[in-house]
């Protein structure tokens, strides 16, 4: 059904919203809302075969994953997220330049023993002897985790869920270690965190990115390549 | 798979029926630990490993809850809640399902619902003879099953703990090989570090700190480290506490002055671990080889001889038997004698049976004192196709 359009995922807000819509502008494809001026869809002005889809970033991630968007911008470390390293169901199409974050494992500035993946380790075995629990790791990202953890030889922690404010959860005592996202370090310190030196997991950043269990039409194969080819990255 | 046939249905119950018989027979009470269990439990004993193949989830009054991926901690509640100064000597047998989490879904070798028939000896006083007991019970289960061609793989986390124990090592390099043990990799990178530069590369401001603590006097340095986080802004978050901050930058500085581990003790380290044939001619060479380093294994090689001797009393003929000294790595609760009934070359799959000492599992779960135990597990769906040539 080559006539069916292709479904383009956009972030609904923030930093990654403006971005994706400048470096269309600039690629001069004009994105604009249908309909409701607070609805959730959208077009390319004068590409018919393409529709627009305003989600949240971690939901663009999932709808990639299950097929019911074809592409869409979100950030790397999402996608990474989303599942097993070798059964990705999502491919990165290219990258664009920015939403630049690090994802890193940061623990309390005052363990000044603590300085790289394999003494947080060592302490966890103490720690369980002294306390009679598990170090606790507040994050969103428990699949990035759990990998870069065991990849480390660490296992003597285990995950608290975090879903927002994670830097916070070592001051209010819900966890002593996190691993978040950060661009500059800046709010890490003011909670006073400091990254291990061993502790970057991943370099992310938004990117175009196309679901492997969608149906593809050879028509919206090439409309895709089209779109990732007009797009620049930004330096 | 959706739902089994019920032919195989059928056949498994058969075969647990007759097992759990023998099991009764033999003077175990069948108990039925409950499917669903606190998180928590598993999590903060297995770490997050586990987590990873656990299917865990909130009810709605937010408590988080599990299902069981194994029986033998919820036996060992079962064990607590009837007797919790952990005092009396008991025997439990159960079947039923345990839950594990297969990339892909699993498929019927690997099923993420799967059945484990299990005996817990727990309390009991004559520790080689529960260890043969448990072990040969379980041996005698698959043989009346009809498995015929298997291998018994044992080894002894006792022995690995007595060589460490003997070695002229500061305590904390010790708490460092035990722990590293279960993670081979890092073990390997840990014994190339103690045999370089025990230090290991510090940081900037950790040197600088470490410089000026002195370890014969634990109060000074506190105070010390304790001005440097005050200057810094820093408060002492994270739930460790000063003695514990310090005490290790302490085990830093110490390390800077230990001389490194020896070639000597690296290759016999090494050499103790590539260990692996007959189960007595490997403790023999176990105690030539630490006896020549003039080490002394203390109670433990007679402990591992002993219990070879209680195995050839419960007709478990040693010739059948492999010896391997690092078998037991990966899992983590047990502390002494572990065995594992396997199909030669079919990898884990053919892993029919496993179990093991756990001495230390009882008291993190809530009892007042160490409390001895020796359990294992049949994976039934295995034993069955196992049985049956495949066929499932």
């Amino acid at each position: 059904m080559s006539s069916d359009p292709l479904i383009l995922a956009l972030p609904s807000k923030g930093r990654l919203m403006e971005r994706a819509s400048e470096m269309f502008e600039s690629a001069g494809m004009q994105v604009r809302k249908t309909g409701h001026e607070r609805g959730y869809r959208g077009e390319i002005v004068g590409k018919p075969d393409v529709e627009i889809a305003f989600l949240s970033a971690s939901e663009i991630t999932q709808q990639l994953k299950l097929g019911r968007v074809h592409a869409g911008i979100t950030g790397e470390d999402l996608i990474r997220e989303s599942g097993q390293e070798d059964a990705m169901r999502i491919d990165i199409v290219r990258p664009l330049g920015f939403g630049n974050a690090d994802v890193v494992v940061a623990v309390p500035a005052c363990w000044l023993d603590v300085s790289k993946m394999s003494d947080i380790e060592e302490v966890a075995a103490i720690f369980f002897r002294e306390h009679g629990r598990r170090l606790r790791v507040a994050t969103k990202y428990l699949n990035l985790t759990r990998r870069f953890f065991s990849s480390k030889g660490v296992t003597g922690y285990r995950i608290v869920e975090s879903l927002g404010a994670t830097e916070g959860t070592v001051a209010a005592g819900t966890a002593e270690i996190i691993v978040d996202i950060t661009s500059t370090g800046t709010t890490l310190k003011a909670n006073h965190l400091q990254i291990l030196d061993d502790g970057l997991i991943l370099k992310s950043q938004a990117v175009l990115a196309k679901s492997k269990t969608a149906l593809w039409s050879q028509h919206n194969q090439d409309v895709i390549e089209e779109i990732a080819l007009r797009l620049q990255p930004s330096v | 798979m959706t739902a089994e046939t019920s032919v195989s249905y059928e056949a498994l119950q058969a075969q647990a029926n007759s097992i759990t018989d023998l099991f009764k027979g033999r003077g175990f009470e069948l108990v039925a630990p409950a499917y669903l269990q606190p998180a928590d439990l598993f999590l903060d004993r297995m770490g997050e490993a586990i987590r990873g193949r656990t299917y865990v989830f909130t009810d709605l009054d937010g408590a988080e809850l599990c299902l069981r991926p194994d029986v033998t901690l919820p036996a060992c509640r079962v064990y607590l809640e009837r007797h919790p100064k952990g005092d009396v000597e008991a025997r439990y047998c159960y079947n039923g399902p345990a839950f594990r989490y297969q990339p892909g879904g699993g498929d019927a070798m690997r099923p993420r619902e799967f059945r484990q028939a299990g005996i817990e000896h727990i309390g009991g006083g004559d520790r080689e003879l529960s260890e043969a007991e448990v072990t040969g019970l379980v041996v005698e289960a698959v043989k009346a099953a009809g498995l015929k061609d298997f291998n018994l793989r044992i080894g002894d986390l006792g022995l690995f703990e007595a060589l460490i124990q003997a070695l002229d090592i500061p305590e904390r390099w010790r708490l460092r090989l035990r722990h590293f043990f279960w993670r081979p990799p890092v073990f390997r990178d840990l014994l190339n570090q103690l045999a370089t530069s025990p230090a290991g590369s510090l940081g900037e401001v950790e040197a600088a700190l470490i410089i000026t603590l002195d370890p014969s006097d634990i109060s000074a340095s506190e105070a010390l480290v304790s001005a440097h986080l005050e200057k810094a802004g820093v408060p002492l978050d994270g739930d460790r506490s000063l003695s514990e901050i310090t005490e290790r930058l302490l085990g830093r500085s110490a390390d800077m002055e230990t001389p490194p581990l020896s070639a000597g003790t690296v290759k016999l380290i090494e050499e103790y671990l590539a260990v692996s044939g007959s189960p007595r001619a490997s403790l023999f060479l176990i105690s030539e080889m630490t006896g020549a380093a003039g080490l002394d294994l203390g109670t433990a090689l007679q402990a591992a001889n002993a219990r070879l001797d209680q195995f050839e009393e419960h007709s478990l003929g040693l010739d059948e038997i492999v010896f391997n000294s690092e078998f037991g790595r990966d899992l983590e609760y047990y502390t002494g004698h572990v065995f594992q009934i396997e199909i030669p070359g079919e990898g884990r799959s053919g892993q029919i049976a496993g179990g093991g000492r756990y001495d230390d599992l009882l008291q993190s779960l809530g009892a007042p004192k160490p409390v001895p135990a020796v359990g294992s597990a049949i994976h039934t769906e295995r034993l069955l196709a196992a049985v049956q040539g495949g066929a499932i």
